[in-house]
């Protein structure tokens, strides 16, 4: 029994070194309580306290890290804890904001840019574990400019020569449609409105995969095209209760901000659904529109890579003009970018079908914004005389410099003088 | 030639083993966009036509459409030695149609005329030639400036102390900016081709003579020409980031673009979905030729990718 400690509990004398298993312990015979464990403790106030040191604070390694750089590592681990991430994580994360400290140009820069590169770690190490994290969280959570987050992160991962993979679309879908607070019943969300979330799930991933093969996910941002996904699907699911809705109540109902190019992806989403329900027999009948095409996106989609392979050409496989289209499409007819209304194509005498359109991303479908003229043909050889009038032309004449100079006068003249109050 | 003839060759070249093992082999032409050849096709027959023009020395001023882009290997080793061997003079004229029989009349002896073997013609990998948009340059001009002076005396001089320390000049003709420095030193941007970057910086020196101060026209030096071109097909850039990791970086989140960082030679290309590339980094012209062919060469193995 070690001399002079006392229980911090219950004041007692009657300390009692036991063992647990193999470890050393002091324990108060009174009440019980662990006085220590272990035998490592460091600081002479912490021993006759008879309280354990934590090894962060005992080994003295925040003396030989500085105060900005201790403060980015708790903020990186405070960002790990608040997204809830795996254990795991929060080492990597913190041992790469370690290793970009190390970089003179990092050590250097600026606070705003250091709690940037926080968030930086953190995301570089989702990525590389496939956890859907998006840059846009982040930065609400930084309450970071996505201009001033995207340039730390493009210079630290060039810097730190990391291989940063792509962000996993499905992962995003699932965690994205999870978020959506539509699978219970609430005040705001009425019984017709709730949807089974594994349904919806499913319909949204075939959807979002849709979308990726034709064309309308690459080089755009992946929310928003999720978002349309999934008011889609969960449209199809019921759709007599739910054609009523659109996107903006739809978000609204399910507590999800409504990003601003969801709208046009949705567009985007059902012109490729009505293109392929033109290839189904007994939908062809039907005449479908954009809203009437949502009660079909479940046939279309148990159906969609036969439909796609039918209602759309290649427009990668960009075969030679001497190939004609077995359906005697018009020779010589410049398509220009190609038409996304197929039904332009059709030939006005009798019921041809429609040719199918090219599958190429829309903004290969629009017409030009404006027409890219070629330039003339420049013959400068840059080593030509030139004139002296050219020249004059850009200088000042006398009578022009002593106006300018008046004008100068004035306007100082009439800055310094005081406001009257 | 029977059209059959001219057609069954080329349909072997379309098995690829690339290809999706579902997806049909399509024939039908298909025209795209304006981009660089507003000129509409002539006739349909593209390829039958571009063999026969072969034989007679004249090139397809016509809008040449994408044969299929298997047999490049001998067509994408030509075009070095095309730009290569091309005086610098003629140069700009590649990157417009109409004047193809002037300067591609001399080289036609060098392009393999095969009609056994329907290789891509010379002429249609020079279509896709890129284009400059932008010259960066700078001159020293050998003597120390008074930027005040030269606001006052110039028009088209532009002088803001508290903004940025240098004069910001601009003239109409070629139509170019430049920034002087006090200590004489010139920085001039907006020339569309190496012999316009000079001429307007030789402008610039003049005008400064004029001004009163003995300028000369030491070190001229390009630093930077941007570029860009075509491919007219779309790009899958998520599979070309997979592929290339070491080289491209693609984040949707933030650019719609992937930035190719290209070791040799030494340049920095944005890909895009439609097929546009734009090339910047290069300091001399067939710097961006050579990375346009390595560039294409790799997309063209992204083409069948659906």
């Amino acid at each position: 029994m070690p001399g002079g400690g006392r229980c911090p509990d219950c004041g007692s004398a009657e300390l009692v070194e036991d063992s647990h298993y193999s470890q050393n312990q002091l324990v108060c015979s009174d009440c019980g309580c662990v006085v220590t464990e272990g035998v490592l403790t460091t600081t002479f106030s912490d021993e006759g306290n008879l309280r354990e040191v934590t090894y962060s604070r005992s080994t003295g390694e925040n003396e030989q890290v500085s105060r900005s750089q201790q403060r980015g590592l708790r903020r990186v681990r405070d960002l790990c804890r608040v997204l809830q991430l795996p254990p795991t994580f929060e080492d990597t994360a913190v041992a790469y904001y370690q290793q970009a400290h190390q970089l003179a140009g990092i050590r250097t820069a600026r606070l705003q840019k250091k709690e940037v590169l926080a968030g930086c770690c953190v995301l570089i190490t989702c990525r590389q574990r496939n956890w859907p994290l998006t840059m846009g969280t982040i930065c609400t959570l930084l309450y970071a400019d996505l201009d001033v987050f995207s340039g730390t992160y493009m210079q630290i991962v060039k810097l730190l020569g990391l291989d940063v993979p792509s962000l996993c679309l499905v992962d995003l879908v699932k965690t994205y449609c999870s978020s959506f607070k539509l699978f219970e019943a609430s005040p705001s969300v009425p019984a017709k409105y709730v949807e089974d979330k594994e349904k919806m799930l499913s319909r949204t991933l075939q959807l979002v995969e849709l979308a990726d093969e034709t064309w309308l996910v690459t080089g755009r941002h992946p929310l928003p095209v999720i978002t349309a996904a999934t008011f889609l699907a969960w449209q199809s699911l019921r759709p007599s209760d739910r054609l009523t809705c659109s996107l903006a109540r739809f978000c609204k109902l399910a507590n999800v901000d409504l990003p601003y190019p969801a709208s046009s992806r949705l567009q985007e989403l059902l012109a490729v659904l009505l293109r392929m329900a033109e290839q189904l027999a007994w939908l062809q009948v039907l005449k479908l529109d954009k809203r009437s095409v949502v009660k079909h996106i479940g046939d279309l989609l148990q159906h969609r890579h036969m439909l796609v392979r039918k209602a759309f050409r290649d427009g990668t496989a960009e075969v030679d003009a001497g190939e004609k289209e077995p359906q005697g499409q018009g020779q010589g007819q410049g398509l220009g970018d190609g038409d996304v209304g197929s039904s332009s194509l059709e030939l006005p005498a009798g019921k041809r079908p429609a040719s199918p359109a090219l599958l190429l991303p829309p903004c290969m479908l629009k017409p030009p914004k404006r027409v890219c003229s070629i330039p003339p043909v420049s013959t400068v050889t840059g080593d030509e005389d030139i004139s002296d009038s050219e020249i004059e032309q850009y200088l000042r004449t006398p009578q022009e410099i002593r106006d300018f100079q008046k004008a100068q006068a004035a306007r100082q003249a009439a800055q310094s003088v005081p406001n009257p109050t | 030639m029977d059209r059959n003839d001219s057609l069954s060759p080329f349909d072997q070249y379309l098995a690829s083993p690339q290809g999706s093992p579902g997806t049909p082999v399509f024939s039908p032409m298909m025209h795209y966009g304006t981009g660089l050849t507003p000129q509409p096709v002539q006739s349909t027959d593209s390829l039958f036509t571009l063999e026969e023009e072969q034989q007679q020395a004249t090139v397809a001023t016509g809008q040449l459409l994408k044969t299929s882009q298997q047999a490049t290997q001998e067509a994408s080793d030509q075009t070095p030695q095309l730009f290569e061997s091309q005086p610098l003079t003629t140069a700009p004229a590649l990157g417009t149609t109409p004047l193809y029989p002037s300067p591609m009349t001399p080289m036609t002896p060098m392009t393999p005329v095969t009609p056994m073997t329907p290789a891509m013609p010379a002429s249609e990998i020079a279509e896709l030639v890129p284009q400059l948009h932008n010259i960066v340059c700078t001159v020293n001009l050998g003597c120390k400036l008074d930027l005040k002076s030269i606001a006052l005396h110039a028009r088209n001089a532009e002088y803001n102390p508290k903004r940025f320390a240098a004069v910001i000049m601009r003239i109409r003709e070629p139509r170019t900016t430049a920034l002087l420095f006090s200590s004489g030193k010139m920085v001039c941007t907006g020339g569309k081709s190496e012999e316009q970057a000079r001429l307007a910086s030789r402008k610039y020196a003049r005008i400064i003579q004029k001004l009163g101060f003995p300028a000369k026209f030491l070190d001229f030096k390009i630093q930077n020409m941007v570029g860009s071109c075509d491919v007219k097909f779309p790009i899958r850039l998520e599979a070309l980031v997979l592929s290339h990791q070491q080289f491209a970086s693609y984040e949707p989140e933030l650019f719609p673009g992937l930035v190719y960082r290209m070791i040799k030679p030494r340049l920095v290309l944005l890909i895009f979905v439609s097929g546009k590339v734009v090339l910047t980094g290069a300091k001399v012209r067939s710097e961006i030729y050579e990375a346009f062919n390595n560039i294409y060469s790799i997309l063209k193995g992204f083409r069948r990718t659906s």
